[in-house]
């Protein structure tokens, strides 16, 4: 999260690069949420067949029922934690200093925005109809 | 005693490819595409809230030849993704991370998932 390092520190083989803890905690919770989406995949892929199937009507009575909301909605959340994780790895290997807290800032701002709306609009289905 | 940044990526221009190398490069590159793809899961989903017109202009959209192409194209990301995710697994238990076992097992998450992706389009799209 800091300046770049220098040729000395990068020469040096012991020296130790980000936060320890927060980068464990980074890669266990890559790991969790993906093993979660193996999950999430298999319940898209019935989703989206079975809407596939279905005419205009049936398209909307499905995406209405509680199971595919509910889904949906937890489907949202964990990938949204999974997806800004993983920009985070492809942001720290090239981006450095201010571009990489204004990328890091993007990041955030993508990922919450794709989750409010589709919680919002999940939410609409399910209460309001 | 405070954590320096890590150092950037070294250009990928000076590594002659390796079927390990390549594979990791195509799952950032699947990862990133899922990332901008939730857009898409999105739209879809703000279409069934919205209703109306909007609905059906968005599955006229999903319907056409061309979503259909990247919907296509969107199922083999997704699985090779997931696979790769899976094959991160293995290695994290540090199995087949021998020459021969990582690079089946990288053939293997190839095969996967064209397999994966032809089966689902096959039986439920194609000859339904």
């Amino acid at each position: 999260m800091s300046e770049k390092p220098s040729a000395a520190q990068i020469r040096n083989p012991k020296t130790h690069y980000g936060n320890a803890k927060a980068s464990t905690r980074h890669f266990i919770t890559q790991r969790i949420t993906g093993a979660i989406n193996i999950i999430f995949t298999l319940f898209l892929v019935w989703l989206v067949v079975s809407l596939a199937g279905a005419d205009a009507t049936g398209k909307l009575a499905l995406m209405h029922s509680p199971v595919a909301a509910i889904g949906l909605m937890a489907l949202f959340v964990v990938v949204a934690i999974h997806m800004r994780n993983g920009m985070r790895d492809v942001i720290e290997d090239y981006f450095d200093g201010a571009s990489e807290r204004l990328a890091m800032a993007a990041n955030t701002a993508f990922t919450l925005f794709v989750l409010v709306i589709a919680l919002v609009a999940l939410a609409k289905l399910v209460f309001w109809g | 005693m405070a954590p320096s940044s890590r150092p950037l990526s070294p250009h990928l221009s000076v590594y002659r490819f390796t079927l390990t190398m390549t594979m990791s490069i195509v799952h950032r590159a699947t990862g990133i595409a899922l990332y901008g793809g939730t857009l898409l899961l999105l739209l879809w989903v703000l279409a069934a809230a919205i209703g109306g017109d909007f609905f059906n202009c968005v599955n006229w959209l999903f319907g056409s030849w061309f979503g259909q192409l990247v919907l296509f194209g969107y199922t083999w990301v997704l699985f090779h993704h997931m696979l790769g995710g899976v094959r991160h697994f293995i290695w994290d238990f540090t199995k087949a991370m021998d020459p021969v076992g990582r690079e089946l097992l990288v053939r293997l998450q190839l095969g996967a998932s064209i397999a994966l992706t032809l089966i689902v389009w096959a039986i439920f799209v194609w000859f339904k």
